[in-house]
Parts: structure tokens; C-alpha cells; sequence
């Protein structure tokens, strides 16, 4: 078992624009890449309890051309509103690190 | 076969700066034209709502200085998106003084178009009403009402207004709120070249040095497009673009990196591909855009959120810091009452207490909600009405905070290490989106009235 934080070499939360915050998670090689996208770990329901939002709230994108795997959710507050605490989201993808991807 | 058609994009956002190594390199190449992006809305809503760039008119001069110069002396097109940040009405005037100043220290003429994109609340209520605009995500369906309440609103043009201007005789354009790739795009696609490969190339070079390594601060980034396929590389001589950097690229800030949205169709990359021709230039090829049957904009519109005071300290002691969450809701109680006192209406203030070393940054969303750290941060955040009233909101907040008794209490003299003098931060007014959806249009120049100015 290895955890997310160990098998990617970029491990980022940013705004896709003021109502959603993305997810990426990058690998250096497409042997990492590949394990963790078809370990059947990340998933929406594992995503939905990660951060308390509904399954149908969360897409994931494999994108096979950079070895990454991108997550969207909704924020927790509109950017910027009374409340946020992440204007830009650039701190929100600290529930994925300690995601465990079988050898 | 068509010329290889090149483009610079000088910086990611103007001001952010760029080295004059990499520009004047990237112009020796021979450019079809040179353009920056000047925004963004991840610095969040404040800037729009008060008419101002988030970065310094010094640095702005200093990025339009020899962009002016290699255009004038080149005798091509200037193109300047989302100018001041927000590229509303009072940040594209900035924009536009500034370039006016430089070319008079510099004694450069040229015909120069200024491109608005703020939209008339009555303009948009007949929108809605018509039901034309529906929100890009999560956020409350527009009503005559919260339309009413909009203090600023911006459209975000295409490509047409850009190239009425330059079909007008502009040399300079000052664009409002623009899609970044708009920007990149518009010259090659009167051009004729492929609008797959143009609206990708766009979309690659826009944020300029991030597709560079290394990546030291913000830099140049020239385009070249070709009629099956396009490079990138760096204007930095010494610097580098990857295939693995280029083709991630697309990832950042969208949902999907395969469907790319633009006003007038979608910029797809599923057939995409990236090959690495040298160390520093990467091709691509295979991209394509699937036009769209309705055009459509983005509006970005922000209200009043009240006047904002805001207290930062700090605590180190272990007993309040194992018995914090019950102490901050003892304070809240305390502040509602003592406002009450002072005959402040419940209505009229908001008050939000973070705890930074606990689950500030993240909230309900903290995985470690329960980890106990040997010092913490208290930030107080109060909105209200007017200024008078959120300061005096904090006094009784910081007071509370400062002097609550909780259970096992020692530190008698006071609870807070308070890092400042004054201790209380009014910030003035703020600002929160109320706009965030995508309007249908018929007519992708209407919004976007165009004045054309001697210079």
C-alpha cells in the first residue's frame, strides 16, 4: 500500500472558477498513473465522504496524455464570500493525501 | 500553404512582469502580433466590485513599455484582454491611461480601440426574463432582484470585438473582460488558419511561463502556428517547454481538460497530441473545435458585502486551546448581546470566528478535526452595514475574546497574544459575487461597445 502523497508528483487543489474547486493529481510515470487510476480507488463515493459533498457533485477525469486524474467539487463557499477561507482554493486537497492505492 | 503565423504571449497576467531577455528574443523571432492576458478572477471579488487592478500601475507600466515599443517599432498589433484585472468600465480606464502616458513620454502614434464590457442591469433582467442566462454552476438562479442589488457586472467577450477593432485600423486594443484565449485567437482565426489548433495554441500560451521550466517568476511564451499543428516554446533562451507541461496545461482551473468552453463552440482535445521536437519546443497536433448553435458569454457581477474589521491573535495557552470551540461559542453569544446593548440589530452585522491551527482553511471539511496543537490563531472577521457599525461589532468582539472566563481559566489577564496597534483592521468595503452565469446573445459585438481613440 502507498499513500497519494507518496505517488504524486503534484498533488494540488486550485478554483475552476468562483463556484468549483479542482483537484489534480499528477504522476511522473504512467506505470504510477496507471496503478492509481485503475486501482478503482478514486471514486465519487470515496470523494463525496473525503469532503462531505454528494456523490453527484464530484466528477473525475482521467486525462491519459499528462498522467493525471482531475477531481472537481463544488466549494464550500462561493470565492470570496463571508465564510470563505480560500479565496483562490489553492488549499483544499489536503483530504486526498492519506488515500491508500493497493501495490 | 499558409506562413507559420507567430504570437508572444509577453506574461500570464500584465504586471506580473516578464524578463526582457525572453521578450526581446521572442520579438527578434518576427511576430504576427504581441498580447497579455491582464486577468483573473481567482484574486476574488473585491477587485471588480472596487474598480481596481490587483497589481500596481508601476508594474503594469513597466510590462506595456516594451510591449508598446516592439509593437510600434514592428508596426504590429497590441492586444490587451480583461484590462485592470476585472476589465470593467474604471480597470480598462487605468489600462488605457497608463498606455496613453507611455506613448506620450515615447512619442509613438497609433489608432488605439478601447473594447467596455459592462452590461446595464436592465439589459440583463430582460435577459433573464427571457430566460437567456442560467447560472455556470452552483449558484442562485437571477431574479429582477438580485440584479438590482449588482454593484458591477462584465460580460466576457469572444474573439469578434477584437477583430472589428482591428479591422476598424486599430493597432492597440484595450479589451474589457475577455476569455483569455479570445485574446490569442482572434487574429489567427481571421487569418484562416484551423480554429482547433488556434483556440488550443490560445489556450496553451495564455498563462505564458507556466508551461516554462524552470519556473522562476513570470515570462514570455511565443506560439507558432502552422496549418496542421502548432509549437510552443519559451522566449527565454535558456529555459524550457515540456511535453508533459504543455498537454497539462489544459488541466488547470477547468473542469475537463478535453472540453474546453469558448463563446461560440468548445475547443476539444481528446485526439490531441504532444510531441517534443527539441529540449525546448513542444507540437502539437490533433485538436478541434466543435462550433456551437447558440452564443453565449459569461457574466461575472459582484454586490455589496458590507464593511469589513478584521482581528488576528494569537493563543498559546493549553487549557483555552483544549476547550476552544466551546469558548468561541460563548464569545459569539456575548458579542449578540453586548451589540444588542449598544442597539445594533441582529441584521445588520455578521460575525465569523476562525480558528487557525484547528480547521480554519478548510471548515467541515478539515480531515483532522481533532488534532490538538500547542499554539493557535483567532481570526475575527465582522461584516456590517457601515463602517461604525462593524468597528464597533469587533470592539465588542475582540473584548469578548480577549477577557471570557472559561472553564479552568488561569490566564486571568487576558486570553489573546494580540500581535498589532491598533489591533483592529477595517478594510472598507467588500464585495461578493452575485453573478456568476452564462447569458445567450445573438449579436457576439452588442455587449462590447468599441471606441476608437487617436493616440
Amino acid at each position: 500500500m502507498a499513500q497519494l502523497i507518496d505517488l504524486a508528483d503534484v498533488l494540488r487543489s486550485k478554483n475552476a472558477g468562483a463556484l468549483l474547486v479542482t483537484l489534480d493529481l499528477i504522476f511522473e510515470n504512467e506505470d504510477t498513473y496507471r496503478k492509481v487510476r485503475d486501482s478503482g480507488v478514486i471514486t465519487p463515493e470515496l470523494i463525496a465522504t473525503r469532503y462531505g459533498v454528494s456523490q453527484n457533485e464530484v466528477t473525475i477525469v482521467p486525462y491519459d496524455v499528462a498522467y493525471a486524474i482531475k477531481i472537481t467539487i463544488p466549494r464550500l463557499y462561493i470565492s470570496g464570500q463571508f465564510g470563505d477561507s480560500d479565496i483562490y482554493g489553492a488549499q483544499q486537497h489536503a483530504p486526498l493525501i492519506d488515500i491508500e492505492i493497493p501495490d | 500553404m499558409k506562413p507559420p503565423l507567430r504570437a508572444l504571449a509577453t506574461t500570464g497576467l500584465l504586471g506580473y512582469g516578464y524578463t526582457e531577455e525572453a521578450f526581446h528574443r521572442a520579438v527578434s523571432l518576427g511576430l504576427d502580433f504581441i498580447a497579455a492576458d491582464a486577468g483573473s478572477m481567482d484574486p476574488g471579488p473585491h477587485y471588480l466590485g472596487a474598480g481596481i487592478p490587483f497589481v500596481t500601475r508601476t508594474a503594469i507600466k513597466r510590462d506595456l513599455s516594451f510591449m508598446l515599443d516592439a509593437a510600434i517599432e514592428q508596426n504590429i498589433p497590441l492586444l490587451l484582454g480583461s484590462a485592470g484585472g476585472g476589465g470593467s468600465a474604471p480597470q480598462v480606464a487605468i489600462v488605457r491611461q497608463v498606455i496613453e502616458e507611455l506613448a506620450a513620454e515615447k512619442g509613438h502614434h497609433f489608432k488605439m480601440a478601447v473594447i467596455h464590457a459592462d452590461q446595464d442591469n436592465e439589459t440583463l433582467k430582460e435577459a433573464n426574463r427571457a430566460g437567456r442566462i442560467q447560472p455556470l454552476g452552483p449558484i442562485d438562479d437571477l431574479t429582477d432582484e438580485s440584479i438590482d442589488e449588482t454593484h458591477r457586472v462584465v460580460a466576457m467577450m469572444g474573439v469578434e470585438p477584437f477583430q472589428k477593432a482591428l479591422n476598424d485600423g486599430a493597432q492597440v486594443v484595450v479589451a474589457g473582460r475577455a476569455t483569455d484565449a479570445s485574446i490569442y485567437s482572434a487574429i489567427p482565426l481571421m487569418r484562416g488558419y484551423d480554429p482547433g489548433l488556434v483556440w488550443h495554441m490560445a489556450k496553451i500560451i495564455e498563462c505564458a511561463g507556466q508551461v516554462v521550466s524552470p519556473r522562476t517568476g513570470s515570462d514570455s511564451v511565443v506560439g507558432t502556428l502552422n496549418e496542421d499543428h502548432f509549437l510552443v516554446e519559451p522566449g527565454h533562451p535558456d529555459k524550457r517547454c515540456t511535453r508533459m507541461k504543455i498537454a497539462a496545461h489544459t488541466l488547470y482551473e477547468n473542469p475537463s481538460p478535453y472540453y474546453l468552453e469558448e463563446p461560440d463552440g468548445t475547443l476539444v482535445t481528446i485526439d490531441s497530441s504532444y510531441e517534443q521536437v527539441s529540449d525546448r519546443v513542444v507540437k502539437v497536433s490533433g485538436s478541434r473545435f466543435e462550433p456551437s448553435k447558440r452564443y453565449t458569454v459569461k457574466l461575472e457581477g459582484v454586490r455589496a458585502g458590507g464593511f469589513r474589521t478584521v482581528f488576528f491573535a494569537g493563543v498559546r495557552d493549553p487549557i483555552l486551546i483544549s476547550v476552544i470551540d466551546e469558548f468561541v461559542a460563548t464569545c459569539h453569544k456575548h458579542v449578540a448581546n453586548e451589540a444588542k446593548g449598544l442597539g445594533i440589530s441582529p441584521d445588520s452585522y455578521r460575525l465569523n470566528i476562525k480558528v487557525y491551527g484547528q480547521n480554519a482553511t478548510m471548515g467541515p471539511r478539515e480531515p483532522m478535526k481533532h488534532a490538538t496543537p500547542h499554539e493557535i490563531a483567532l481570526l475575527a472577521d465582522v461584516t456590517a452595514d457601515n463602517e461604525d457599525l462593524s468597528r464597533a461589532v469587533m470592539a465588542k468582539a475582540r473584548f469578548a475574546l480577549l477577557h471570557t472566563d472559561f472553564p479552568g481559566r488561569k490566564c486571568i489577564s487576558g486570553n489573546l497574544a494580540i500581535p498589532f496597534s491598533p489591533s483592529d483592521i477595517a478594510v472598507g468595503p467588500t464585495y461578493e459575487f452575485n453573478i456568476w452565469h452564462v447569458m445567450e446573445i445573438n449579436d457576439p459585438l452588442k455587449p462590447f461597445p468599441i471606441e476608437m481613440v487617436e493616440v
